[in-house]
């Protein structure tokens, strides 16, 4: 019963924020969607540790990592916005097409 | 934890409403700065649910690195920023309408079953071990993947 609102929650905030990442026109608001997408993920991976796994723990472990991971990734992805916003002086993200023509 | 059972449920509900609140401010507020805060609140609220799933390295790991690190580094980024509309070409209605839908269909057609088992060693130790014996090869690359994104951020923003 636990596990079931556990993982009901996590996959809440998942499509919560894929709705948000799709749907925003700010830049910086889909960085934050994005960042709650991979913390929807953790849960799921803590929440199996938690009920499901032995001493070997791996998924804690996985979950570490992906921690790290995303700490990179968000300094990237601020340092691009950042970056396109001193170009182009607006963050609207349909108006970010360097890359046609 | 080990708490008794209507314990535990109540600060689940609690943390769980927390974080239902707090995923719908972080995509329906319209001050940047307000949904920076929510965020804010979802990972906090993130940390002391892990708390309560007895992982208590990745509690503090949360903490320190998302709502200390990540968080501040997007308050950086929303303070420099200005703008924030949603899109008006097409209908936000029918993307939210689509995704519940899908989300409905993973929640109805998903089974489980429960095996709890019990820890001797502490979660901090587990964790060091791994790290140091399983996992040590994936520790150094990941050391290495944050030197160069931690370069390559102020490369990219030093222009």
């Amino acid at each position: 019963m636990m596990l079931e609102h556990v993982l009901v929650l996590s996959a809440y905030l998942f499509f919560t924020d894929i709705y948000g990442l799709i749907t925003s026109r700010n830049m910086v608001r889909a960085l934050m969607c994005l960042e709650l997408i991979l913390n929807a993920v953790n849960i799921n991976f803590v929440t199996f540790y938690d009920l499901f796994d032995s001493r070997q723990l791996e998924g804690n472990i996985f979950s570490i990592f992906a921690i790290v991971i995303v700490a990179a990734e968000a300094s990237i992805g601020s340092a691009i916005v950042s970056l396109i916003y001193r170009k182009k002086k607006s963050t609207c993200i349909n108006q970010s097409t360097f890359l046609t023509k | 934890m080990d708490l008794p059972g209507p314990i535990h449920d109540f600060l689940l509900v609690f943390l769980g409403s927390g974080l239902i609140l707090g995923g719908l401010g972080v995509v329906l507020l319209t001050n940047p700065i307000y949904s920076t805060f929510s965020l804010g609140l979802v990972l906090v609220c993130i940390s002391l649910f892990y708390i309560l799933s007895n992982s208590h390295f990745v509690v503090a790991a949360q903490l320190l690195i998302y709502v200390g690190a990540i968080n501040v580094v997007i308050l950086f980024a929303v303070m420099f920023i200005n703008g924030s509309e949603y899109y008006k070409d097409f209908n936000l209605l029918t993307i939210g309408m689509a995704l519940l839908r899908w989300f409905v269909q993973i929640i109805w057609t998903t089974r489980s079953n429960q095996i709890i088992e019990q820890d001797l060693i502490s979660n901090s130790q587990q964790i060091g071990i791994h790290l140091a014996t399983d996992f040590f090869l994936p520790f150094e690359f990941i050391s290495i993947i944050l030197l160069v994104a931690l370069i390559g951020a102020i490369a990219v923003a030093r222009q």
